[in-house]
């Protein structure tokens, strides 16, 4: 399996505070990477430098064979880095369709093509009864699918979803699992950040655990969740002790 | 669903046309040279608050200093005409390919700001440009310029006996104004403009390149309010620093586009058509003593919109749709 990303011993600071420190990760073609790990980890401020809203304070980033560490986030979509927004970002004027519109005309200019690609992906995510609506008007697990389908049109090689899983129903989680998987189907890598465990391990191929801004184990999601380090950066040593 | 789509679009295009077209023959049968007067003016500011509407409204940039690019428009027209006989069409495009220049160059350290702070920039930037001209001796300084009048002739754009010239120019104007938004709003430009308004995250991370957005919007929108300017200087005969770039255009460009649907692509031509004609009649009947009454009644027409329709005159439209397909 090639290497699409690859973050080589990036470290940010934000004026004293060191949200990540030395951290190395990669991701294959084709993986479902999950980036988990406690409240206040880090994994926020790895996803935000890999999608190009910080440079890091040392440290490169490799995305597709090259050195994007310096480029700005437009240039990293065009380059194929699709990303969601923890905190829903809808174009809440626009209507559902002109969203998805907006992603696709990264990839081209004829309004026909982008809005039959806009229609396209609207099938892909469940949302084409919805096309029409303005953005607004969506319930929230709506708008959450909204944000995958924005991304999505962009063609992405790499997706980035942060916390797309979080704060859903259980039926609503396992719709959103089933698409993330679909969406692999079609050969887009995906690196999803989610805070709760249950929810992205049956789905990931590998889990990364940040922890205190570092990397602290990684490997197959069965593997992780027995690790006595993840339980007690989870839950504290008192449990690691009893597990 | 595309086939919707494209209808609207069609139909949007046909109702203009036909507006258009009644435009075209109204002055046949209203000779009164007072509210032919009143009509110029209307299509003029229809046409204004239209190009406004493509920076403030699509791109979600609030300016309060776009009576600087009318201005600009005003001057280069004018001064070009005087000092070195050019002719009034090749000024006002000149005027409006260094309105979009100024637009651009200011827009390069202004479109950093966001918000309140953006908008506060826009009214200084034109008030210091309006000190400027008020002290400039080569373009008459507070005098202004004095268009002499020559001929009657489409070639100098000058016509002394008959408004009908000015309010065919005038109509023109505001018909490309409004297909240049019509043709904007299904284009790149046009999704990436909302997109830009309405979260500049979120469009970042789809590729939009904000800033050569904002960009591209300040420089259409200059254009055509400086061609605009143009036509005034030449309508009026005679300009100065404060009558073609005082604070009153910068609103009187707002306003229309607030108060018939900020960001909408008939909100201009609605909002003009209404308060236009309002103003000028609330003017002579009161008469020279009223000055200032005309703005109590945009006041007035503003908090009674944000109270009850904050998207826009436009919206009773769209409302009232909905109501019959259901």
């Amino acid at each position: 399996m090639t290497v699409l990303l690859e973050t080589r011993s990036v470290t940010q600071r934000f004026s004293g505070l060191v949200a990540n420190s030395d951290v190395s990760i990669s991701v294959g073609r084709g993986e479902i990477v999950g980036l988990i790990g406690p409240n206040g980890a880090g994994k926020s401020t790895l996803f935000n430098l890999i999608a190009g809203v910080y440079r890091p304070s040392e440290g490169s980033i490799w995305f597709d064979g090259e050195d994007i560490t310096r480029l700005p986030a437009a240039e990293r979509c065009r380059r194929g880095i699709g990303r969601t927004f923890q905190v829903v970002k809808s174009f809440e004027t626009m209507s559902v369709i002109d969203n998805v519109i907006v992603g696709a005309l990264v990839r081209t200019t004829h309004m026909r093509d982008a809005r039959r690609k806009a229609h396209e992906v609207l099938g892909f995510t469940g949302l084409a009864a919805r096309a029409d609506v303005p953005a607004s008007d969506l319930v929230p697990a709506e708008k959450r699918r909204l944000e995958v389908a924005r991304a999505l049109a962009t063609s992405p090689k790499l997706l980035l979803l942060d916390e797309v899983l979080t704060g859903l129903t259980p039926a609503e989680a396992q719709t959103g699992v089933e698409l993330v998987r679909r969406v692999r189907e079609t050969g887009v890598t995906v690196l999803m950040v989610e805070h709760v465990m249950e929810i992205v391990m049956p789905l990931v191929d590998r889990a990364i655990v940040l922890d205190l801004g570092k990397v602290l184990v990684e490997g197959k999601p069965s593997d992780v969740v027995r690790n006595p380090k993840v339980i007690t950066a989870y839950l504290g040593d008192r449990h690691a002790v009893s597990a | 669903m595309d086939q919707l789509f494209v209808q609207r679009r069609r139909r949007e295009l046909l109702l203009a046309a036909c507006l258009a077209s009644v435009a075209t023959i109204v002055p046949l049968f209203v000779k009164d040279v007072y509210v032919q007067n009143i009509m110029i003016l209307t299509l003029m500011y229809a046409a204004l608050s239209q190009s406004w509407n493509i920076l403030s409204g699509y791109c979600g940039q609030i300016s309060l200093g776009h009576a600087l690019y009318f201005g600009l428009g005003a001057y280069t027209t004018a001064l070009l005409f005087t000092k070195f006989g050019v002719l009034p069409w090749f000024g006002m495009v000149a005027g409006g390919v260094i309105s979009a220049a100024i637009a651009m160059a200011l827009g390069y350290p202004c479109f950093r700001l966001r918000g309140h702070y953006f908008v506060i920039a826009t009214i200084v930037i034109a008030e210091i440009a309006l000190l400027l001209f008020q002290n400039w001796d080569y373009a008459g300084a507070a005098l202004g310029i004095d268009i002499p009048v020559r001929r009657d002739s489409w070639l100098t754009f000058q016509f002394a006996r008959s408004k009908l010239p000015y309010f065919y120019f005038a109509l023109a104007l505001a018909a490309v104004a409004w297909f240049v938004t019509w043709w904007l709003e299904d284009s790149k430009w046009g999704y990436w403009w909302r997109a830009v308004k309405d979260n500049p995250d979120a469009a970042e991370s789809l590729g939009v390149v904000v800033f050569n957005s904002k960009m591209g919007a300040a420089a259409v929108s200059a254009f055509l309010v400086a061609v605009g300017g143009g036509f005034y200087a030449q309508f009026v005969s005679y300009i100065d620093p404060e009558s073609v770039m005082g604070f009153q255009f910068s609103l009187l460009m707002a306003l229309p586009a607030v108060l018939g649907g900020i960001g909408t692509l008939w909100g201009p031509m609605l909002g003009a058509v209404i308060l236009i004609p309002l103003t000028e009649l609330t003017r002579s009947f009161i008469g020279g003593s009223g000055r200032g009454v005309d703005l109590i009644v945009y006041g007035t027409l503003i908090v009674l919109i944000s109270l009850a329709r904050p998207q826009g005159l436009v919206g009773l439209f769209s409302r009232a749709k909905k109501a019959v397909a259901r």
